[in-house]
Parts: structure tokens; C-alpha cells; sequence
């Protein structure tokens, strides 16, 4: 009681003189009431910011082993938030009564109800002297109350506990591992994050389509960026992304050049003009496939045409020239042109228009060049995005099926490539595709990762034909086990399940050995800038020479083939 | 105005305090028993103590009497005590001239504080002499009814312990005692002290400090007090709480008890309430104040069921829970 009744806090905080008792008590039970509340919230307030950090800083540790997305967390979080700001405004809002602050005054100074009573006496107008007089002495003891010692403010353990939450939620935001992501800088796990093999692939396709942009003014670079940002972001799902590739794939193979037939044709004219000793370094780097050093030939040979005073090499040169003209293979037409008009007037000589026709044909060569080296290209970019589109998929449906550690897929052409499958790459539960094949032999000599050439689709599905280098997709491949119902199904005509107009079931025709459908109608799931790739010549440079030597030696001469 | 208050509550401190300090020269310890009694005296209410024999009860009461200029008489309850014995009876006198006429002869209730020593002892028929007497301070015999003196004070003694030849008082009569205390033994020290000082040539004193009037005008002052509404509640809370019906029952009283407090139990908290709020100096009854007295206004009001009679339950050991469980005035 020494304490509780403080003489000196009677200088500062005694009510007005000519306050009444009864006003006395009531002004300093609302002090008290204030003063409880002001604790009240306090403490409260510390012990819901603990209770309301339990939850991110349970998100936090979740998401360093199980990164989440920008939403859930926003909207976890944002849950927590409003229900915490609604408890607070529930609390602030709460008053006390001063009765409840009389009996909370009583029970601490052990004044025995004295205030209680004395309020009540108050409110209940009741006048005795004994009631003014109890009245008087409450108002006494409830001027001279102490608040800072009955209820000082002190600082709740709570408020330890929720400043060290804090400071590990922080923590935890700081913690230097690759896969965290700090909340603070509003970061947060994508919706679908690349592997480091895909993030590869994405870099190189959008390299090769950069590359491609720049001979073909094409934005598909940033299309594709678009797209791998947009799935990243949760904006669209795998499919939709996979939608999108392939829209992008469409784009990319929009107005292929039909690059065999083009490479037979000037490999035919090559041979045409390897039949004249001047044109001969012209159709040798044709052969060659050196098409911009045929067209500097060409240049040279159109400069040296009018010191040309051999009518036989003329001669011999118009021949061959108009024998390459008769090659009308798609896309070589203006190239034809050229040097039928180079013919006829060498044949009129006509030394200048030649020289124009051979300059002219020359810049057709390199035009050709350049739209090979482009179409080679897209190619490569459409094959990289075809790896990126089968990654993402594949993982995707390993996430949907939980198909981790299922059965190895019966295809034995991935194993046999003795790819291991990688941590972090997702397993290919759906692959159905190269399993039947026995068709994954590597035909990719030169299948390195990154090299042009070594993006052969490993996974592409239900051909078996695209064996995929290391350079495709090296997520290990797997699938269901082999089932009577699963041979049945791959007894169907596989071109006909998803590409075909009219999916068709083979299974009845397929039991009595016998087929209805033409197996030249069967549209084959390849693009062309696939049946580009199978058909691409892939012999290494390194014996071209020879193969090129060995072919000129049992190439028959003209003398043979007249006898012929 | 509250000066004058001020003086009569310290007025009423002093006297009380001299009773018991005049008490306490006899009666070594039992501090609780004579603030008990005297309590009992001021709130105009009777008194049960109950202890084995020869731990000075009727000592206690006899002291008391001393203390205080009051006419004191003793009555020894036997099987063979007859209500007459008590409050008295007509006798046939003679006049000068030799007429026969009745006249009442005043029993020893006729006065101020009376010492029914070992009422159990006596009938039913005896004890209910007591009651008219106890609770409307008056006596009637034949067709006469007589006034006793206030203050009239009855303390009553029981032994709990040789219940062979004894009467149970009946619940109407143990109603009308204010407070039932409970004489312990004493302790080592108190023992001390007792044959210090009842073993030498001269026993020790006491002074005649209190009155009549005096007592008279402490009871006015006690039922001055006021007492707040919610402290009121709670002693009804309590009180309503001894009795096994619900809302207010506890889950022991309603296991054991057969019936519950009468209201008198309440006024008992309250009288005793302000008594004790007098003595600590205040001028309003406190929760700890019902709390205080409840053991003592409400222990013989309680009547236990079969099995609480068979299980011994204390009336204590309910009230003590009733009074953890009964939440304070709010």
C-alpha cells in the first residue's frame, strides 16, 4: 500500500479542487481505464504480432524447401494480414468499463472494493451519511492512486518473442541459398522455373532466332522470350506455353525453303558446269556447297569474259551454263534464269549482257547462301524450341502424375545412349515416344551440346526417328509398363492418333494382319524443318574431300556415258 | 459530517477492542472465537460453538458475561430439563389477604446473555423452549407473553463427540444461530500459557468494560453500514449456492447437500460483513468481508444428504469450494 497510494503523484495528476467525490472517483477510474486498455493493447498487440508472424514465417521455411509462388504468398499472407488488422480493430475498439476499472483498482491496491462500492453508491443515488462518507474516503484513495506503480507500462515478454520472430523471418529472407527468394524485394519463386538445361536451350534458340531476325526481320526472339516470362510468371500453364511454342514453331517454319531440293538442284548444276574448265571452280564450290566463294568465282569469271578469246571455252561455257538453266528445281528458278540469259548471250555474244547475267546470277548464289544459312537457322531454333516445348511438358506431366520413380519406359533407345538422368530434371513419366523405337540410335555423330547439328528431338513423340543427341532433352525416359492394352494402342497408326484429321481406330483391321488405309496418306508428325534435318547431308567436313575425290573417280567420264 | 462518522466507527473499534482484550486476559488464543462471539453479540444474533469438552467454551461465555455489565445466567442442559426450567413458569402465590393468585417466575433465559451449556442434551421439547426466545426475543407462558431484555444473547455449547443420550438440534433452531464456531484444540503454546496462568494463587481479572446501551448503540452502528449492491449479490451468490438446485449450485453441494442456506445465512454474511469492515476501518463491506465470515454463518446451515453423512463431508470443505468458485463482486 506504500506504493500504491503515491502522495507526490497527488501534485501532478489531483483532479480539478472543486471537483466533486463522486466526480473525483470517476475521473480517476476513466485514468485507470485508459491506462489498462493502453496496457491491454500493448500487450495484446505484441502477442498477435507473434501469433501473426507464426504463419510467414512458416510460409518462409516452407518456401526455402518448397519455393512458392508471388501469389500464394500474397494471398496467404494478405489473409493473415486482414484478419490481424480486423483483431486489432476488434481490440482497439473494445473499451472497459470504469466498473470493470474500479474492481481491477480494487484487486491491486487492495482497497476491498472500497472504489467498486463507492461507484455504485454513485450511480445508485443513495444519500446517507455513511454513503457520502464512504464516498469521501474513495475519492481520497482514488486521488492519491499511483497508475505507473499499480500498472506500469513494462514491456511484455510477448514483444521479445515477436521482435525475435521478426528478426528470423528477416533472416530467413537473407539466407544466401540460390533457391531462396527474399520476400522482402518482393521476389518470389516463378510459377515455373527452368532447369538449368532448359534456360540453355531457351538462350540458344533466342540466339539462333536473333541471328535468323536479322536476315529475315522477324520478332519471334522476343515472342519466345514473352512466352518463357508469361509461364514463368504463372500468367499460363505449361499447355499454354507448349500452345504457344508452337504457334511460335509455326511462325518459324512459315515459308521453308525446301533446302534438299535446292541442294540437289545446285548440286546438279554444279555438275552441269563442272563440264566447263572456266566454270569448273564455280560448280566445284557449288558441290561444295560454298555457295558465296561459286559466286565470287562467277564474279571473276564474268570479269575475265571479255578477255576471253577462246570461242570453244565459250562455247563450252554456254553449254554448260544452259545445261544448268534447264534445272528448274523450286527456289533455284532465278538462278536458272540468270544463267540461261548468261547462255544466250554468250551464245549472241553479247559479252556485256553476259557479264550482268553471270554478275546477276552470282548475287543469286549468295542470296541462296544466305537464305540456307537462315533457313539452317530457323531450323535449329525450331528444334530447340521443340526440345524446350517437350521439357516443359514432360515435367509438367511428371508433376500432375507423381510419377517419380514408375517404371522405366520400355523404350531401350534413350538407355541405350546411357544417358543418366540428371538431379533436378524431372522425370519423363509420359514418353512414349522413342521407346518404340529402337530408333534411337544416335545419328548424331557430332552431337555435342550446343553444336548446330546436335538438337535432334529426343523426345519427340511417337516417332522413334528423331534419335536425340545429347544436345536434346536428357531427362531420363520413362514410362508405364508395357501392357497388352498399350501394344494394342501402338498397333494404331501412330501418325493418325493426334495429327490426322480424322483419328482413326485400326485396332480390328490391325487383329486380321490386314490395314485399310494407305500408308502413303499417313501424315507424318514431322515438320518440315525436320524432314529438313533428317534429310540435311551429315557428312563430316573433315572427309568430304575424300567422299568428294572418291565419287570424281568412278564418276564415269563423258566418253562412257556417250558409249552408254 | 464524516468526522462524526469517523469517531463513531473508531468509538466502535475501541470498544470491541477492549471486550476482547478483556476476554483475551482468560481466554488464551482463539482469537476467531471471540471476535466470532462478540460479532455474533453486535449482530444482534445467537451463538453454537462446538468443541469437545474442557476447551474452556463455557469458560469463554463466562467471561464474556463478566466483560460486560449484562445479566448472565447459565443453563445446564439434561435429558430431564423441562421447557419450565428454561423460561420459567407461574407459581401460585398468597396475598396479604390470603388470595390465591399466579404469578410468573422468570426462567435464566430471563437474561441478558445466557450459557446453554450442552444443549444437545436436552428433548427436542426443551430446545424448542429456545426458540421463541432466540428468534422473538420474548417468552409465553400460558397466555402471558413476556418481553425479554435486549440485548439477548444466547450461546449455546455442543460436544460432537459423545452423541449417545443426545438430541441432534433440529434445523429450525440451528437456523437461528448467527454463527456456529468451531473450538479447536489449543495449541502447544496456548497450552503455555492456559496453566501459567489458571495454576497460580491468583487467576487473572477482568474489567467490566461494556454496557447495555454501549453494546445497544455498537449494533446501530453496525447496521449503519452500507453495504454496494454487487457485494450484496455476491453474498447471495454464495449463499444460494449452498442449496443443490441449480443455477448456483456446485457440483459438491449438489453430490451432498440436502438443503441449503436459508436467507438468514445471507443476512449473516452481510451483518458480519459490516462488523468486520467496521473493525478494519472501513465504512463499506468488501468481498473479503462475506468471505471472511462465511465459514461461520453458514457451516450449520448446510445439512448434508445420506452420503454426505456417510462420506463425513465437512460442511467446511463445501464452502471452501463455493467460495473458490463463486466469482467476486463485479
Amino acid at each position: 500500500m506504500v506504493g500504491v497510494l503515491d502522495l507526490n503523484a497527488r501534485k501532478e495528476k489531483e483532479p480539478v479542487p472543486s471537483m466533486s467525490d463522486k466526480e473525483i472517483i470517476i475521473a480517476s477510474l476513466r485514468r485507470v481505464e485508459r491506462r489498462i486498455r493502453g496496457n491491454r493493447l500493448f500487450t495484446e498487440l505484441n502477442l498477435g504480432v507473434s501469433l501473426f508472424l507464426v504463419i510467414p514465417l512458416v510460409l518462409k521455411l516452407w518456401d526455402l524447401f518448397q519455393p512458392m509462388r508471388a501469389v500464394t504468398i500474397g494471398f496467404t499472407v494478405g489473409i493473415w494480414v486482414l484478419l490481424f488488422l480486423s483483431f486489432l480493430i476488434w481490440r482497439i475498439v473494445q473499451k472497459g468499463t470504469i466498473e470493470q476499472a474500479a474492481a481491477s483498482v480494487d484487486k491491486q491496491a487492495q482497497l476491498q472494493d472500497e472504489l467498486k462500492s463507492a461507484l455504485w453508491f454513485i450511480n445508485n443515488q443513495r444519500s446517507s451519511e455513511w454513503i457520502n462518507a464512504q464516498i469521501y474516503r474513495a475519492a481520497r484513495n482514488a486521488q492519491n492512486l499511483n497508475l505507473d506503480y499499480l500498472y506500469p507500462r513494462h514491456i511484455p515478454r510477448t514483444s521479445y518473442l515477436a521482435a525475435g520472430m521478426i528478426l528470423l523471418f528477416v533472416s530467413l529472407n537473407f539466407v544466401p541459398l540460390p533457391w531462396n527468394h527474399n520476400w522482402l524485394t518482393l521476389q518470389a519463386a516463378p510459377a515455373f522455373a527452368l532447369t538449368d538445361k532448359e534456360a540453355a536451350i531457351l538462350k540458344q534458340t533466342e540466339e539462333l532466332l536473333r541471328k535468323a531476325e536479322k536476315l529475315q526481320k522477324s520478332e519471334l526472339a522476343a515472342q519466345l522470350e514473352d512466352v518463357v516470362q508469361q509461364l514463368q510468371e504463372g500468367k499460363i500453364d505449361a499447355q499454354q506455353a507448349a500452345q504457344m511454342l508452337d504457334q511460335i514453331q509455326s511462325q518459324l517454319e512459315e515459308g521453308n525453303l525446301d533446302t534438299a531440293s535446292i541442294n540437289e538442284g545446285l548440286e546438279e548444276m554444279a555438275k552441269d558446269l563442272q563440264q566447263s574448265e572456266e566454270l569448273e571452280p564455280t560448280g566445284n564450290a557449288m558441290e561444295g556447297k560454298q555457295l558465296n566463294l561459286a559466286a565470287d568465282e562467277l564474279r571473276k569469271l564474268a570479269e575475265k569474259l571479255g578477255l576471253m578469246n577462246k570461242p570453244d571455252a565459250s562455247k563450252e561455257m554456254q553449254k554448260s551454263l544452259q545445261q544448268a538453266a534447264e534445272n528448274t528445281r523450286p527456289g533455284l528458278e532465278e538462278l536458272a534464269k540468270l544463267l540461261k540469259e548468261a547462255a544466250e548471250n554468250l551464245k549472241d555474244e553479247k559479252q556485256e549482257l553476259a557479264q550482268q547475267a553471270l554478275d546477276g546470277a552470282a548475287q543469286e548464289l549468295e542470296n541462296i547462301q544466305q537464305k540456307i544459312d537462315s533457313q539452317q537457322l530457323k531450323n535449329m531454333a525450331s528444334q530447340q524450341i521443340q526440345n524446350l516445348k517437350d521439357s516443359i511438358q514432360q515435367r509438367q506431366q511428371a508433376g500432375q502424375k507423381g510419377a517419380k520413380g514408375q517404371q522405366q519406359a520400355s523404350g531401350k533407345g534413350q538407355n541405350a545412349q546411357g544417358q543418366k538422368p540428371e538431379p533436378g530434371q524431372p522425370p519423363d513419366g509420359e514418353s512414349q515416344s522413342a521407346e518404340s523405337g529402337t530408333d534411337g540410335e544416335p545419328t548424331d555423330q557430332a552431337g555435342q551440346q550446343g553444336q548446330p547439328g546436335a538438337m535432334m528431338p529426343g523426345g519427340s513423340e511417337g516417332t522413334g526417328l528423331m534419335p536425340g543427341g545429347k544436345g536434346g532433352s536428357d531427362a531420363p525416359r520413362e514410362g508405364a509398363a508395357t501392357s497388352l492394352e498399350v501394344q494394342l494402342q501402338q498397333e494404331k497408326v501412330a501418325g493418325m492418333q493426334d495429327g490426322g484429321e480424322k483419328p482413326e481406330n485400326l485396332e480390328e483391321s490391325s487383329k486380321q494382319e490386314r490395314s485399310r488405309l494407305d500408308y502413303r496418306n499417313i501424315k507424318s508428325d514431322l515438320s518440315p524443318a525436320q524432314k529438313d534435318l533428317l534429310n540435311q547431308d551429315r557428312i563430316p567436313w573433315e572427309y568430304r574431300p575424300l567422299i568428294k575425290d572418291y565419287f570424281q573417280a568412278i564418276r564415269p567420264t563423258p566418253k562412257q556415258q556417250d558409249k552408254k | 459530517m464524516s468526522t462524526a462518522i469517523d469517531q463513531q466507527v473508531a468509538t466502535f473499534q475501541g470498544q470491541f477492542k477492549r471486550v476482547k482484550e478483556e476476554v483475551s486476559k482468560v481466554i488464551v488464543g482463539y482469537s476467531e472465537i471471540i471476535d466470532g462471539v462478540i460479532m455474533s453479540l453486535l449482530a444482534s444474533g445467537h451463538v453454537l460453538l462446538e468443541g469437545v469438552p474442557g476447551l474452556g467454551k463455557t469458560k469463554l461465555v463466562s467471561t464474556l458475561s463478566d466483560v460486560m455489565r449484562l445479566k448472565f445466567s447459565r443453563i445446564q442442559f439434561t435429558p430431564d430439563l423441562m421447557p419450565a426450567d428454561i423460561t420459567g413458569t407461574n407459581v401460585v402465590q398468597e396475598d396479604a389477604l390470603g388470595e390465591k393468585f399466579l404469578e410468573f417466575q422468570p426462567g435464566p433465559i430471563f437474561s441478558n446473555i445466557v450459557l446453554a451449556d450442552e444443549v444437545n442434551r436436552a428433548t427436542p421439547k426443551t430446545q424448542s423452549a429456545l426458540l421463541e426466545a432466540m428468534e422473538e426475543r420474548s417468552v409465553t407462558v400460558g397466555k402471558t407473553t413476556h418481553k425479554l431484555d435486549s440485548p439477548f444473547f444466547v450461546l449455546a455449547t455442543q460436544n460432537p463427540l459423545e452423541m449417545e443420550g443426545t438430541y441432534p438440534l433440529p434445523e429450525a433452531q440451528l437456523d437461528r444461530f448467527f454463527m456456529k464456531l468451531k473450538v479447536d484444540y489449543p495449541t502447544v503454546d496456548s497450552l503455555h500459557t492456559i496453566l501459567n496462568r489458571t495454576t497460580k494463587i491468583k487467576e487473572p481479572e477482568v474489567d467490566r468494560v461494556l454496557g447495555q446501551g454501549e453494546i445497544l448503540e455498537m449494533r446501530k452502528t453496525v447496521r449503519a453500514v452500507p453495504i454496494a449492491r454487487p457485494v450484496q449479490d455476491y453474498a447471495i451468490r454464495i449463499t444460494l449456492a449452498t442449496h443443490p438446485q441449480p443455477p448456483y449450485a456446485h457440483s459438491l453441494t449438489m453430490k451432498y447437500v440436502r438443503y441449503g442456506s436459508s436467507p438468514r445465512g445471507s443476512q449473516a454474511l452481510v451483518i458480519g460483513g459490516k462488523i468486520r469492515a467496521l473493525l478494519n476501518n472501513r465504512l463499506h463491506v468488501s468481498g473479503e468481508d462475506v468471505r471472511t465470515v462465511a465459514y461461520g454463518a453458514l457451516r450449520h446451515r448446510i445439512l448434508l444428504n445420506f452420503e454426505g453423512e456417510a462420506e463425513r463431508i465437512d460442511p467446511d470443505t463445501i464452502i471452501k469450494e463455493i467460495l473458490a468458485n463463486t466469482p467476486e463482486p463485479k
